[in-house]
């Protein structure tokens, strides 16, 4: 970036740059500049980029042996007095991102010692980032993975992988969240495409246990979400006393209902959920739980193609099915069919929502061998509206055969 | 032998994931794991964890600085707490904030006045404003045009009495991202703020070629095979011919400044007058009330003033102030926006102007049909399942 127009003689830019800083601190939101100070962070880059407004940040590279992603570097740009640079890693983070103050004090030394003693808690992908110098990247890796985590998750490769906490702290948990993300990371194909970047651009992958979505897995490359077959279970004597003791109202639950699916009959003093019309909202089931509980039947629904960086800008994911709880093993197969025909012929930058796009769902899933229980019977972009078309024989010839089949029945 | 197979750091090509659950997960919530049934909210910061063996456990969240910017010394000291008055664990929020768990709600209000006494304020959860989660900008990044932690801190400033103790109709979530990446999140959340360019970017000549083939190689390989070419999404970057020299030239009108090529290539500049952010509103991920969609544009361009931002601060306010006013208990903005219509919505608001950018045909048709179109195929997850 070429330094902006009218940028103010160096001294006087510093001088800005340090009133500028001295704003963001105090006020009733904690300051990052506050804590940016008790760091070896070259603050006075940071400062200068708010003067000038524009990113006083380059690209640079730092070279660490066998590390291919997870290591970003930056210089500062020429216009920037006293020039600076910034070097960081992104680290897998724990499961559920608890971290035992025995785990914590370890990085927090880490980070001092070998860092700048700046942190950053999570990324938006999910990961632990720490920020270091150039001259310690190598001493930082060996001591990141002797503590039990390491670095990685970045480039046109397999990205940090996001779960939701799931059974560790939440009761809404439809399937073992983290779990997955232990079984995921422990497979070499995951371990050697987040290792090696070598797709045409970022693949995330996202656990979230229940639809509420914690973990943003509809936006997910692949995302997984927990979910349940038919209505919620509702225990009606616990229901009955929650709404004697004024925590429920069920005619206004019923009435909440996003899909009408809930009826309340007075008389019988019953809730009634009609499975066929429920949506997974979650609603009744925050509003009453535990007397609503989601349904017994647990599913994993498989969303494919979110994205916010892509060809085609931002998506959400489309769904092409379900798996059970216990097929994590399949759920990692299944990422690897679908990333295959992506990787083998999507151009570079596309996302896999751009390579699904471009090719149709559902000639993506043909060519992907996905096969899926609930997989959708019509993946068509827009409702067929036209009557005319030019169809090939073989077209032709099966919906013939569905009519003679339905004649031989009449 | 090969040199990875001499070199003892190729071991580094077999990552140490940690995947130790029983290393890495508190004793409290190991013992209570897949047995929760219950949870009970103490104000807006204070969640009362309820497990079937009858164990608590209270988590008590604290509102991190902008982009959960934290330094080592400040995080040892949060450790110090959750060994003195906790179990000797924290989690660390989507947002970006800080969890500090306990096995007493005595316990908490405890962990609740230290971090106060600290500068951190506690709330959070229920309905309340959640977090705000921002990207790095001018803290780490290259493509940045605006300084998303600042305006994070600055909407912090303006709107903590919601993430602490006063309520709102239900969950709000920002996200502050520096630029048409969208970092921060993306968009599909209660309120987004993008930075953007404002005007097509301007080739810098003296760098462009370290993103292109050589000069005399530039004549003969095809257009569609030049990388630069490859990732704009309408072809305003093109190959034209001047003189006997081929360069690559930016056509201004089919440029959507979605910043494909400033990602790929640091040639692509910009002037700081020009840029801006965009505020969308109404998105969602959870399958919640009307279901997760992506937020819609309501303010295509606000200046983006350091440090206060003030442009931006009103806006938002505003717009929370008017949910606030109107909209259900439990409604969150997507659902408020659905109920009352979008026209209704912008009319509410005060906004007499909407610019619908790609809704202008015939010249954006191509655009929009390639970038905006997307495919879409069902309402979500929610009428698929």
């Amino acid at each position: 970036m070429s330094a902006p127009a009218n940028l103010p003689p160096k001294e006087e830019l510093l001088n800005r740059a340090e009133e500028i800083l001295k704003q963001l601190e105090g006020g009733p939101w904690p300051s990052h500049v506050s804590e940016l100070r008790k760091t070896r962070y070259p603050l006075h880059v940071y400062g200068v980029g708010l003067v000038a407004r524009k990113s006083p940040w380059g690209p640079a590279a730092v070279k660490v042996e066998f590390l291919n992603t997870g290591v970003l570097s930056r210089w500062a740009r020429d216009w920037v007095p006293g020039g600076g640079s910034e070097v960081h890693f992104r680290v897998f983070h724990t499961p559920g991102k608890f971290l035992r103050t025995d785990f914590l004090r370890k990085i927090t030394k880490i980070s001092r010692e070998l860092g700048v003693g700046l942190i950053e808690l999570v990324g938006q992908t999910g990961a632990l980032v720490l920020n270091l110098t150039p001259e310690t990247a190598e001493a930082m890796v060996d001591a990141l993975r002797e503590i039990g985590t390491d670095v990685g998750g970045s480039g046109d490769a397999i990205r940090a992988l996001n779960a939701c906490v799931g059974p560790a702290l939440c009761e809404f948990a439809l399937y073992d969240t983290l779990k997955w993300y232990a079984e995921f990371y422990k497979d070499k194909r995951v371990n050697d495409n987040i290792v090696t970047p070598s797709y045409p651009y970022k693949f995330k992958v996202k656990f979230s246990g229940c639809p509420l979505d914690c973990a943003r897995a509809q936006r997910g490359d692949i995302g997984f979400i927990g979910v349940w077959e038919g209505a919620p279970e509702v225990d009606q004597e616990l229901l009955g006393k929650k709404i004697e003791a004024g925590e429920v109202d069920p005619e206004k639950l019923a009435a909440n209902c996003p899909s009408g699916a809930i009826t309340w009959d007075k008389e019988k003093k019953e809730l009634r959920i009609d499975g066929t019309r429920c949506k997974k909202s979650m609603h009744c089931i925050r509003a009453a739980f535990p007397a609503i509980k989601p349904g017994k039947k647990r599913k994993v629904a498989v969303v494919v193609g979110g994205g916010s960086k892509g060809r085609f800008g931002p998506k959400l994911g489309w769904f092409i099915g379900y798996l059970e709880p216990d097929q994590v093993k399949d759920a990692i197969d299944l990422t690897f069919k679908v990333i295959g025909p992506w990787e083998a012929e999507a151009q570079p930058k596309y996302r896999l929502g751009d390579y699904i796009m471009h090719l149709g769902l559902d000639k993506f899933i043909e060519k992907a061998g996905i096969k899926l229980e609930g997989m959708p019977v019509s993946t068509a972009k827009m409702p067929d509206e036209v009557p005319y078309a030019v169809l090939p024989k073989e077209v032709r010839e099966r919906f013939l055969s569905f009519a003679q089949q339905l004649k031989g029945r009449v | 032998m090969t040199a990875a197979s001499m070199n003892p750091k190729a071991a580094r090509l077999q990552k140490v994931f940690p995947v130790d659950l029983e290393k890495f997960l508190p004793e409290r919530v190991l013992k209570n794991y897949g047995q929760w049934v219950d949870r009970k909210f103490h104000g807006n910061g204070i969640i009362e964890h309820i497990s079937a063996t009858g164990d608590r456990i209270f988590t008590v969240k604290v509102g991190m600085p902008p982009n959960a910017r934290i330094s080592a010394e400040t995080l040892d000291k949060f450790a110090d707490i959750a060994d003195s008055l906790g179990i000797g664990a924290v989690r660390v929020t989507m947002a970006g904030n800080l969890e500090i768990l306990t096995d007493s709600l005595d316990k908490a209000l405890k962990i609740k006045e230290e971090v106060e006494k600290m500068g951190f304020p506690v709330g959070g959860w229920g309905r309340s404003l959640w977090g705000i989660n921002s990207c790095t900008a001018y803290l780490t990044c290259t493509t940045a045009v605006v300084d998303s932690p600042s305006i994070s801190k600055a909407l912090g400033d303006a709107l903590a009495p919601y993430f602490k103790e006063e309520a709102l109709p239900a969950k709000l979530r920002i996200f502050v991202s520096g630029c048409p990446s969208m970092c921060a999140g993306g968009t599909a959340i209660d309120i987004a703020i993008v930075g953007q360019w404002g005007a097509p970017p301007k080739i810098r000549e003296e760098v462009i070629g370290m993103c292109l083939p050589p000069p005399k190689a530039l004549a003969k390989i095809p257009e569609t095979q030049i990388f630069l070419v490859q990732v704009c999404p309408t072809g305003a970057l093109t190959l034209r011919r001047e003189g006997d020299k081929v360069k690559l030239t930016l056509i201004g009108e089919k440029c959507i400044n979605c910043a494909r090529c400033k990602e790929n290539c640091d040639a692509f500049d910009y002037d700081p007058e020009n840029v801006g952010v965009a505020i969308l509103v109404g998105g969602k991920l959870s399958n919640t009330g009307s279901g997760p969609r992506l937020a819609r544009v309501l303010v295509p361009w606000l200046p983006a003033i350091p440090p206060k931002y003030e442009e931006i601060v009103a806006v938002v306010k505003h717009v929370v102030e008017v949910w606030r006013q109107n909209a259900k208990p439990g409604e969150r903005l997507a659902d408020f926006i659905d109920r009352v219509g979008w026209s209704k919505f912008l009319e509410m608001v005060g906004l007499k102007e909407v610019h619908d950018y790609y809704q202008r045909v015939p010249e954006f048709a191509r655009t929009f049909l390639a970038f905006r179109g997307r495919g879409d195929v069902y309402k979500r997850l929610r009428d698929a399942l």
